[in-house]
C-alpha cells in the first residue's frame, strides 16, 4: 500500500512538471511582453508600453482584421457545409459512403506544407492566385474536416427513431431538422464553429504560402517580425492570440465534451 | 434495426447529395485538385503561367534521386521525425497513465483539458516562446546561473536540441491524448485480476497494459511523426542556420527560389513518404477513431 | 377511422426476402397482432405500413386509399416506438403537441387537445416534466398521448411493452386496451411475445420468414394451427409424426392417433398430429374409460413443479411428450415412472407436412 501511495504522489508530481514544461514557456513569453527591457533583460520592470504600441502598428492591426473576418467567414461556411454534410452521411446508406468518410483524413493528416504548397500550386494554375480569397478557399478546406468529425460524433449519439417519430406525427423533412434534430445536434454544430474559428485563426502555414505583401494575416505577419528579430511588440500580440485562442478552446471543451470521462 | 438499413439504402446517395455535395466539391477544389495539379506539375519544366514554354521532364525527381543533398535532407527530416516522436512517447505515456489511472473525476477532467489545451492553440506562438527561454541570457540561462555555484553559458538557442525541444513542446499534447483515450478504457478491474494473479507492476505494465493501449501509442506516434517531417517553421525559428530540413527546402522552391516544379516534385515525394505510413498505421488508426 | 389492407406486399433487400407476398385485411376498430420470430417480417411490414420504407410490389390501403407510394408524414398514422422516441429537448406537453403543432393547429386547439389526450392515457399533471424525469411507463403513456392526440386513422406499436419489466406490462396491457377500446382505433401491434398477443388482439397474423403463415381470432389458431411452426410458436404444442390415414395419423410402430380437426388429407401422404400439453391426461392405469381416446405409454423423464401446475417430459419412442398437469393435490408422479397418455381426437389437429418444418 505504502508503494502505491509513493508512486501515485510520483505521478501526480510528474503530471505538474508536464504542465510546467507545456505552459513555462508560454508564461515566461507573456511576462516577457509587459517588461521594460526591448532586450527582455531582467530585473523586470513593468510597462505596458508594448501593447500600445501595437495599436500604431498599421500592418499588424490590418493583419489582425483580416485574420478575424477570414476566421469568421471560414466559421459561418465550414460549419454550415459540414454540418449538412454530418447529416447526409448520417441519414443515408449509400455505396462509396465509406470512402467519402475516409476522405476526411487526408485534409487532417496531411502535413500542411504539402497541402499549402498544392494550394500556391492549383490556384495560380486556374487563376484565383494568391490573397484573402485564396486564404479562405483553403481555410474552409482545412476546418470542413473537423467541423464534420465533431458534428458526426454527436449524431452518433442521437436515435433514428426521433426523427422516424416525428415524421409518423406528419412533420416535413424541414420541420424534422429544424424541430428535432438540430437542436439535438446544437452543441457539436456550435463546437464544430469554435473548431473552425480556431483552425482558421490560427492557421501559418497555408495562409504564409497563400498570403501577398498586402493581404495576409496575423500569424502570417508574426512570422515575418521573428524572422526579422525578436521585440517585445512580438511578444504582446502573441500574449494576445495564445489568450485568444485558449480562450476559445475552452469554450468549446465547455460546450462539447471531447475525450473525459466514459 | 433492419428498418434503418432499409430507408436508407432506398433513398441512398440521390437524397444525400444535395447535404453532402458543397461540403466534397469544397474540398475537392482546395485540397483533392491541388494536390493532383502538384503531381501534374512535378512533371514539368517550367511554370506554364509566366508563357514561357514548357514541356514534360523527369528531371525533377532525377534532381532528387542524383542530388545527395536532397536524400541527406530527407533524412534528416525523418531522423527529426523519429526523435521526436520517441521523445513523446517516453514523455507523454507515462503521463497519459497517470491521468487516466492515478485522477479521478473533476481533477482528471480539469488537467486533461490543461494537456490539451495548448495543442489547440497557436502553434506558432508557442514555438516562438521557446526563444524566450533557450536564449543565451535567456530564462534558462539567467536561471541556472542564479542556481548554480559555477559559470556555465546555456545558449541552446538556434541549435538542433532547440528544435527537437519545440517539436516535443508542439506534438507531446497529441501523445497523450490518444494514449490517454486507450488507457482509459482499460478496465480497472483488469488490472486489479491480474495483480490478485500474483503479477508484478511491471509484469503487468509488460504484458496487459501496454498490448492494450497499443492502439493509442500507434496512432499517436503516426500522428506525430508525419506533421514533424514536414515541419518548417519550427526549425526555421528555434533551429536557425542548423535548421535545414527537407521542409525548409520545399519552404524555399516556394518562396525565396521560386523553382515550383522542383518543389512540387519534392512535396510529393514527401506526400508518398507520408502517405505510406499513414497506410501502415491506418488499421490500428481506424481502431482508435 | 379506417381499416387498412395490405395485399400481395412483397420486399426484398438485396437477395434477402423481408416480405413475401403478404397479404392481411386489418378491420376497422380492430386490434391486430403480428407475431412472429425476430427477422420474420413483422416489423418490415409495419413499416411498410407506417410509410418509412416502400414496397417492391403490391398494395397497401389504409381506409379504401391507396397509400404505398405515399411518404410517411403525409399518410395520417400514429405510431409508438420500442424506445417511446420521446424528444429529449421538449416537455411532455410539447412533445404531445408536436404533431398537432407542425400542422400549424391554432395554440388554443392544440393546448386543450394536449391536455385531453394527457388526461386519456392519466399523465394530465405532468406536462411540464421532461421525458428523462419519467419513469418507463410514463414514457410509454406519453408516447401513446403523442401517436393519437393527431387522430391517426390507424396506430402502429411497435414492441410498445418490450422495455417494460413483466408486472409493469401486465398493467400497460390492460391500460392500452382500454384506452384502443375508448377511442376505437384500428391497431395494427408487432410483438415477439405470444402471451401478449393471445392477451390482447382480437386477431393475430403470424409470420415466418416474410411470409404470413396463419391469420385469425387467437382461440382459431390456438386451437387449430394450421401448420406445425403456428402450433409450436403460439402456445406449446407436442408434434407427432407419421403417414395419415384420412382422419388421423399412424405412428412409425403402427399405433393410430385420431384426429378431430384440421386439415383433410389423402391417406398415405406424410402428416403429423399436434396435441396441446394441458390437453393430455397422464396416469398409471391402463384401463379405459374412454375408447376414443388416443393413448401412448411412456416413462417419466423429468418433472419440473411450478407450483399451480406441473410439467411432466415424458419419454416414448424416442420423442419426448411434455405434459402439464394443474396441481390439485392429488395425484403425483415420480420421475422413472411408467405412465399412460391419454387425450381426446377433438384436442388433436392434423396438420399436413410442409416445408416450414425441418
Amino acid at each position: 500500500m505504502a508503494t502505491t501511495r509513493i508512486l501515485e504522489w510520483c505521478g501526480r508530481l510528474y503530471i505538474w512538471l508536464l504542465l510546467a514544461f507545456l505552459y513555462l514557456p508560454i508564461i515566461i513569453m507573456a511576462l516577457m511582453s509587459f517588461n521594460v527591457s526591448p532586450f527582455y533583460q531582467l530585473p523586470f520592470e513593468w510597462t505596458t508600453e508594448w501593447y500600445a504600441s501595437l495599436w500604431l502598428n498599421d500592418q499588424l492591426i490590418s493583419a489582425t482584421w483580416n485574420s478575424i473576418e477570414i476566421a469568421i467567414i471560414t466559421t459561418v461556411i465550414s460549419t454550415v457545409l459540414g454540418s449538412a454534410a454530418s447529416l447526409a452521411l448520417y441519414r443515408h446508406e449509400f455505396r462509396g459512403k465509406k470512402a467519402l468518410q475516409a476522405l476526411l483524413f487526408p485534409p487532417i493528416a496531411i502535413p500542411w506544407l504539402i497541402t499549402g504548397t498544392a494550394m500556391l500550386i492549383f490556384f495560380f494554375g486556374v487563376g484565383i492566385g494568391r490573397g484573402l480569397f485564396a486564404i479562405l478557399l483553403g481555410h474552409v478546406a482545412l476546418a470542413l474536416p473537423y467541423v464534420i468529425v465533431v458534428v458526426s460524433a454527436r449524431l452518433q449519439t442521437f436515435a433514428p427513431e426521433l426523427e422516424e417519430a416525428a415524421r409518423s406525427l406528419g412533420a416535413n423533412q424541414w420541420q424534422v431538422t429544424s424541430r428535432v434534430t438540430l437542436p439535438w445536434i446544437m452543441p457539436g454544430v456550435i463546437a464544430g464553429g469554435l473548431f473552425a474559428f480556431a483552425v482558421s485563426f490560427d492557421q501559418f502555414v497555408v495562409s504564409y504560402f497563400l498570403s501577398t505583401p498586402g493581404q495576409t494575416t496575423l500569424p502570417v505577419e508574426i512570422y515575418a517580425a521573428i524572422r526579422k528579430g525578436f521585440t517585445p511588440e512580438i511578444n504582446a500580440v502573441s500574449t494576445i492570440i495564445i489568450v485568444v485562442s485558449m480562450a476559445l478552446m475552452l469554450l468549446t471543451a465547455r460546450s462539447f465534451k471531447f475525450g473525459g470521462e466514459k | 434495426m433492419a428498418g434503418q438499413v432499409v430507408t436508407g439504402s432506398r433513398s441512398g446517395l440521390r437524397s444525400a447529395l444535395p447535404l453532402l455535395l458543397p461540403a466534397y466539391l469544397w474540398l475537392t477544389v482546395a485540397i483533392f485538385l491541388p494536390l493532383s495539379a502538384m503531381v501534374f506539375f512535378s512533371f514539368m519544366t517550367e511554370l506554364p503561367l509566366s508563357g514561357r514554354a514548357w514541356s514534360f521532364t523527369l528531371d525533377n525527381y532525377a534532381t532528387f534521386f542524383s542530388q545527395g543533398l536532397y536524400w541527406t535532407l530527407l533524412l534528416a527530416s525523418l531522423r527529426l521525425g523519429l526523435e521526436v516522436t520517441l521523445w513523446c512517447v517516453v514523455i507523454g505515456y507515462p503521463a497519459a497513465y497517470v491521468l487516466a489511472k492515478v485522477f479521478r473525476g473533476r481533477s482528471r477532467e480539469a488537467i486533461f483539458l490543461l494537456v490539451i489545451l495548448p495543442f489547440w492553440s497557436n502553434g506558432l506562438v508557442r514555438i516562438f516562446s521557446w526563444a524566450m527561454v533557450l536564449r543565451e541570457g535567456g530564462i534558462l540561462d539567467t536561471a541556472l546561473n542564479a542556481v548554480l555555484p559555477f559559470k556555465i553559458n546555456i545558449d541552446l538557442m538556434y541549435s538542433y536540441p532547440a528544435v527537437i525541444i519545440g517539436l516535443v513542446h508542439s506534438y507531446v499534447p497529441y501523445m497523450v491524448l490518444t494514449c490517454y483515450l486507450t488507457l482509459q478504457a482499460i478496465d480497472d478491474s483488469l488490472i486489479e485480476a491480474g495483480r490478485s494473479l500474483g503479477a508484478s507492476r511491471l509484469q503487468m505494465l509488460k504484458r496487459v497494459i501496454i498490448p492494450l493501449s497499443m492502439p493509442g501509442l500507434v496512432a499517436g506516434a503516426a500522428l506525430i511523426f508525419v506533421p514533424v517531417v514536414g515541419s518548417f517553421m519550427e526549425p526555421r525559428i528555434l533551429g536557425g542556420r542548423t535548421g535545414t530540413f527537407y521542409g525548409t527546402v520545399i519552404e524555399d522552391q516556394f518562396v525565396a527560389v521560386f523553382n515550383w516544379p522542383l518543389g512540387a516534385a519534392l512535396s510529393f515525394i514527401l506526400l508518398a513518404v507520408v502517405l505510406v505510413i499513414l497506410a501502415l498505421a491506418s488499421p490500428v488508426l481506424k481502431r482508435v477513431a | 377511422m379506417a381499416g387498412v389492407q395490405v395485399a400481395n406486399l412483397s420486399r426484398s433487400f438485396g437477395a434477402h426476402k423481408a416480405l413475401d407476398d403478404v397479404s392481411i385485411d386489418f378491420a376497422d376498430g380492430g386490434f391486430y397482432a403480428l407475431l412472429g420470430p425476430s427477422g420474420s417480417g413483422k416489423t418490415t411490414l409495419l413499416r411498410q405500413i407506417a410509410g418509412f420504407d416502400f414496397p417492391d410490389s403490391g398494395r397497401i390501403a389504409i381506409g379504401g386509399e391507396s397509400v404505398e407510394r405515399v411518404p410517411v408524414e403525409k399518410r395520417r398514422i400514429g405510431m409508438v416506438f420500442q424506445n417511446y422516441a420521446l424528444f429529449p429537448n421538449m416537455s411532455v406537453a410539447d412533445n404531445v403537441a408536436f404533431g398537432l403543432s407542425v400542422r400549424g393547429e391554432a395554440k388554443a386547439t392544440i393546448a386543450s387537445e394536449v391536455q385531453r389526450a394527457l388526461d386519456l392515457v392519466q399523465l394530465g399533471k405532468l406536462g411540464a416534466r421532461r421525458p428523462h424525469q419519467l419513469s418507463g411507463g410514463q414514457r410509454q403513456r406519453v408516447a401513446l398521448a403523442r401517436a393519437i392526440v393527431t387522430k391517426p386513422r390507424v396506430l402502429l406499436l411497435d414492441e410498445p411493452l418490450g422495455a417494460l419489466d413483466k408486472a409493469l406490462r401486465v398493467d400497460m396491457q390492460i391500460e392500452l386496451k382500454r384506452i384502443q377500446r375508448e377511442i376505437g382505433i384500428t391497431t395494427i401491434f408487432v410483438t415477439h411475445d405470444q402471451e401478449e398477443a393471445l392477451t390482447m388482439s382480437d386477431r393475430i397474423g403470424i409470420l415466418r420468414d416474410g411470409r404470413l403463415v396463419q391469420e385469425g381470432p387467437p382461440e382459431e389458431i390456438y386451437d387449430k394451427p394450421k401448420s406445425e411452426f403456428a402450433a409450436t410458436f403460439l402456445g406449446d404444442a407436442n408434434i407427432l409424426r407419421g403417414e395419415t390415414t384420412g382422419t388421423g395419423i399412424r405412428l412409425a410402430d403402427g399405433t393410430a392417433i385420431a384426429a378431430g380437426a384440421g386439415a383433410t388429407l389423402a391417406a398415405g401422404a406424410k402428416a403429423s398430429c399436434a396435441v396441446r400439453p394441458e390437453r393430455i391426461r397422464i396416469g398409471t392405469d391402463s384401463g379405459t374409460s374412454d375408447p376414443n381416446a388416443n393413448m401412448l405409454r411412456g416413462q417419466i423423464s423429468k418433472r419440473i413443479f411450478a407450483g399451480n401446475n406441473s410439467t411432466y417430459f415424458v419419454d416414448r419412442d424416442g420423442q419426448t411428450i411434455k405434459v402439464i398437469v394443474q396441481n390439485t393435490g392429488v395425484e403425483k408422479l415420480a420421475e422413472g415412472q411408467k405412465v399412460v397418455l391419454r387425450w381426446s381426437p377433438e384436442s388433436t389437429v392434423l396438420i399436413a407436412a410442409s416445408q416450414d418444418m425441418d
